[in-house]
């Protein structure tokens, strides 16, 4: 689960992490005010609160937002109501968004700060070593996966315990590796070990600061926040899944979550239902070998309730860029006649309007293949991945 | 033989008396697992499907001699239930559940590191030797005792893989899922080892997917040894875009990602023999037999 800046930045702060004076705003006026408070003279920023990286470098689909991107340095209160009526409402698309970009629906505002110097900041989990890993990279303007793909030798890992802060070495190592002057040492220390217990304390996935400012008396200024929380430890963190903000996520994906299935949508023509995220994947190649691409894959697996099937079946079935279903199911705990049942009841309430192909294989796949063909309905049934892809291209290819 | 469960091996269910460990279990004892109790704190003293239920591991063990535990615990009880199992000094420990935080796991790591205890998973179908022991969810009809060894990072691919070789007329040595989290415990390289020291498997089967280093780093291992048995590998992923939320985002950044053409490349100059389409590995299982 991700949040917005405005949120990360409170969290950092409550760490001793500096962060630029400022406030959250849901209307231009609300934006003119807050600019007040933040800084007296100006300049300011003015940022589109969505949640996704690259912001600057945005555009919005409305002309009336204006040609500029998420992120504005604007001199005076004037411009702020200005800019901020023409940002708000609108749809900001970045790199990370997709095509159809995101509305935005909130602003924040803060003192434009005076900085020397940039660098970027982030914790991960290295997953082959099970390790938490500090990242620190002297940056410009680039973008820090662009550096990790191209040059991966300017980024510093380091790899720090789940316990405790960071060590005094690790400190001088980042210090060194930045080349930062002597009198930003306290301000680095508090910034590193602040991210660290931000993320064990509150079972982070990722924190990143990106970018940390350098000040002329060289105390340190978190520009940014992102923090992405782990899901399967919200249970110990209801403050921040009350965070949730169901505007980031589409219809179906909230649907969907509502059943506790994954569903991940992409630019093709196919939806598939499988149980098992490796075999979505699979499925996925298997299918764009035979020429199709996906649309849409829901993750059944867990599944158990007949409804709750039918009710998944049902998000794929009516999303208006599936032209043609593949459900490939290996049954182990979850039985294969529940997903025919399932199938059977989302097709009578919503109808099947489009080539479906189903293979089945394990627990009660006979029981399943009966139960399909009782139906009547125009299910083509499959042997095998490969025979099921192959079908399907097959039976669009028809309808074109 | 086999690698980390045979008939010989006694397996203690944690968390038994739950609806889904029930099911499984009454299914793995009908299999032929040597299930020897269980372990449900507060309902020590009782009998479940006939076995003798315990307050403790260490007590479960004691009574029964016990090896190995298959835990059927919810994700947020999966760290203490792994630590007792640690601490009582077991073998092996197979964690079905999904969903387990990753700071539970890196802790668990942690744990487990220095030990005797080996972790399979979680989110894991768990392991099966055919004809010997079923600790964890898998489809047991499918599965024939056989000379093809599977371990798979994904669950339900793990049973794609079983049809292969039933297709290729093969049947399995042992067949385990690493697990489909972030974060796992015995990977592929401690598994290709095992594989390579059993005199039953004479070939691998390896699917590895998007997301993370694992296949690279098995590759590399495999690489380094000087007497090889074959190893058919696939890697599901191809369709995915790099980048996309499926992944960790933070893979990208720690480089502790590459792309899925990267890992076929890697497994094949390791010496793998490779396959784009999965239902191909049956073919190449058929030449090879």
């Amino acid at each position: 689960m991700n949040i917005h800046e405005y949120q990360a930045k409170k969290i950092i702060q409550q760490y001793g992490i500096r962060i630029p004076k400022g406030g959250v705003a849901y209307t231009p006026n609300e934006a003119k005010r807050t600019a007040a408070k933040a800084s007296r003279s100006g300049p300011w920023m003015l940022k589109a609160q969505i949640q996704s990286g690259a912001r600057q470098k945005g555009y919005f689909l409305e002309k009336s937002a204006g040609p500029r991107g998420g992120i504005r340095v604007l001199k005076s209160r004037r411009d702020i109501l200005r800019n901020a009526e023409q940002m708000l409402g609108s749809t900001l698309v970045t790199v990370q968004t997709g095509p159809q970009g995101k509305t935005v629906g909130r602003l924040y505002v803060e003192e434009y700060c005076k900085i020397e110097r940039i660098f970027y900041a982030g914790i991960a989990i290295d997953r082959v070593h099970s390790a938490l890993v500090l990242l620190v990279a002297a940056i410009k303007n680039e973008d820090i996966t662009n550096i990790a793909f191209n040059t991966p030798e300017k980024i510093l890992k380091i790899n720090l315990d789940l316990e405790g802060d960071t060590k005094p070495e690790q400190v001088r190592e980042v210090m060194d590796f930045l080349r930062l002057p002597p009198k930003s040492a306290r301000s680095l220390e508090t910034f590193i070990n602040g991210m660290h217990r931000v993320f064990v304390d509150y079972d982070a996935s990722m924190v990143e600061i990106n970018p940390v400012g350098v000040m002329k008396n060289g105390e340190l200024i978190a520009l940014d926040a992102k923090i992405s929380f782990d899901d399967n430890a919200l249970f110990r963190h209801r403050d921040i899944e009350a965070l949730k903000d169901d505007y980031e996520a589409s219809e179906r994906e909230l649907q969907a979550s509502k059943y506790k299935f994954n569903y991940s949508e992409f630019g093709g023509s196919v939806g598939c239902i499988v149980n098992g995220d490796g075999l979505a994947l699979a499925v996925m190649d298997m299918l764009r070998a035979k020429g199709l691409d996906t649309a849409c894959f829901l993750n059944v697996k867990g599944g158990v309730d007949k409804d709750k099937i039918a009710s998944g079946i049902k998000i794929i079935m009516t999303n208006p860029r599936v032209e043609g279903i593949l459900i490939d199911i290996l049954g182990g705990f979850l039985r294969c006649n529940l997903i025919a049942d399932g199938i059977i009841a989302a097709a009578s309430e919503v109808g099947l309007n489009v080539p479906l192909v189903v293979r089945f294989e394990g627990t009660n796949k006979e029981e399943a293949k009966e139960i399909l063909a009782k139906s009547k309905l125009p299910i083509i049934l499959a042997d095998s991945m490969e025979d099921a892809a192959t079908k399907l291209a097959a039976a669009m290819e028809e309808t074109d | 033989m086999s690698i980390f469960v045979d008939k010989n091996t006694k397996v203690l269910c944690q968390g038994i008396t739950g609806t889904q460990a029930t099911f499984h279990i009454r299914r793995s004892l009908d299999y032929g697992t040597q299930v020897v109790g269980g372990v449900t704190p507060g309902k020590g003293g009782s009998l479940h499907l006939g076995l003798p239920v315990f307050n403790t591991v260490k007590e479960a063990k004691k009574e029964t001699g016990a090896n190995a535990s298959v835990m059927y615990v919810p994700a947020p009880y999966v760290k203490s239930a792994v630590k007792e199992a640690v601490e009582a000094e077991l073998d092996l420990v197979v964690c079905i559940a999904d969903g387990v935080p990753i700071k539970d796991m890196l802790e668990i790591n942690n744990m487990l590191s220095g030990t005797k205890t080996k972790l399979i998973g979680p989110n894991t179908p768990g392991i099966i030797t055919p004809g010997e022991a079923r600790l964890g969810i898998f489809p047991e009809n499918i599965h024939t005792s056989g000379n093809v060894g599977i371990v798979s990072r994904s669950s339900t691919l793990t049973y794609e893989a079983v049809i292969e070789t039933r297709e290729a007329g093969q049947g399995q040595s042992t067949v385990l899922g690493l697990g489909d989290d972030m974060l796992i415990g015995v990977d592929f390289v401690e598994t290709l080892k095992r594989f390579h020291e059993d005199d039953q498997t004479k070939v691998i089967v390896l699917l590895g997917r998007l997301g993370g280093t694992f296949e690279e780093v098995g590759a590399q291992y495999y690489k380094s040894l000087s007497h090889k048995k074959p190893v058919i590998g696939f890697v599901a992923g191809n369709a995915i875009p790099f980048g996309h939320k499926m992944g960790y985002a933070g893979d990208v950044i720690t480089k502790g990602s590459i792309s899925t053409q990267d890992k076929k490349d890697i497994m094949e100059d390791a010496g793998m023999i490779v396959v784009d389409n999965i239902n191909d590995i049956s073919t190449e299982l058929a030449k090879l037999v």
